[in-house]
């Protein structure tokens, strides 16, 4: 099970196995610390920006796109419109920005793999194919 | 030919259905519906359109049907898909009228 690690110089916190070896915020080597979910969630707050309209979702997608060198969003604009709309639709319905080309099991664990991106890097059509399920992002030598 | 004896087998199947599951924001659903259209001009068969998203009886019918279609979608349920119940068949993804006639076919 994933541990919660708190950098001990800047507070970054972080969900994973293993405390990363450097900080990506502060850049401090060996310095996280085992947390816990108070300490985190007093670290972490509520005040920052929900990604509850088309524009920031978007944005955020533009990001990850922008940040790999393998995959990037697709060019047809109109199926990113369509895409983001419906990932809101499925954050007011059922909670999450599920893919709106998937269906939620009612299972957690399982509709966490739902949230786009997606781990779509394993999905046969990404394999085969060069792009996601639902044809948001592509392979960079696809298209 | 091949619509003639779709069309023929329509008329013994009633009563029985031929389900497109689609999500209404899903893009490939959307390309998918004039094929339909057409398929379903072509062959006078219908298919029962239940949309998954907005719809969390249609979303539980295709959960019930998992076993059978999520493998038809390469491991996880997702849309669009088709789901043959005469035959049990169902097919999912990018679909074109080949493999539409095809499953319809049995």
């Amino acid at each position: 099970m994933k541990k919660l690690w708190r950098c001990h110089v800047c507070n970054d916190v972080h969900l994973g196995n293993k405390p990363p070896e450097v900080c990506p915020t502060c850049g401090a080597k060996n310095a996280f610390v085992l947390s816990d979910l108070g300490e985190a969630l007093d670290i972490i707050g509520k005040d920052h920006a929900s990604l509850d309209d088309q524009a920031k979702v978007q944005a955020a997608w533009k990001q990850f796109s922008d940040q790999s060198s393998t995959v990037r969003l697709t060019d047809k604009a109109e199926e990113v419109e369509l895409l983001s709309k419906g990932v809101l639709e499925n954050l007011k319905g059922k909670g999450q920005r599920y893919c709106p080309c998937r269906i939620t099991t009612g299972d957690r664990g399982k509709d966490l793999n739902l949230i786009c991106p997606c781990n779509f890097i394993r999905q046969p059509t990404f394999k085969e194919e060069g792009e996601c399920w639902c044809g948001l992002f592509v392979k960079r030598d696809a298209q | 030919m091949l619509v003639r004896a779709i069309r023929e087998e329509g008329c013994a199947m009633s009563g029985t259905r031929l389900i497109w599951f689609h999500g209404k924001e899903c893009p490939h659903c959307r390309k998918l519906a004039p094929v339909v259209d057409q398929f379903e001009a072509e062959t006078g068969i219908k298919l029962e359109r239940l949309e998954v998203w907005h719809n969390e009886e249609n979303a539980k019918l295709m959960r019930s049907l998992a076993d059978t279609i999520a493998p038809a979608c390469g491991g996880d349920l997702g849309v669009p898909a088709f789901y043959n119940e005469v035959t049990g068949k169902a097919i999912c993804g990018r679909i074109d009228m080949a493999k539409l006639v095809a499953w319809a076919k049995g």
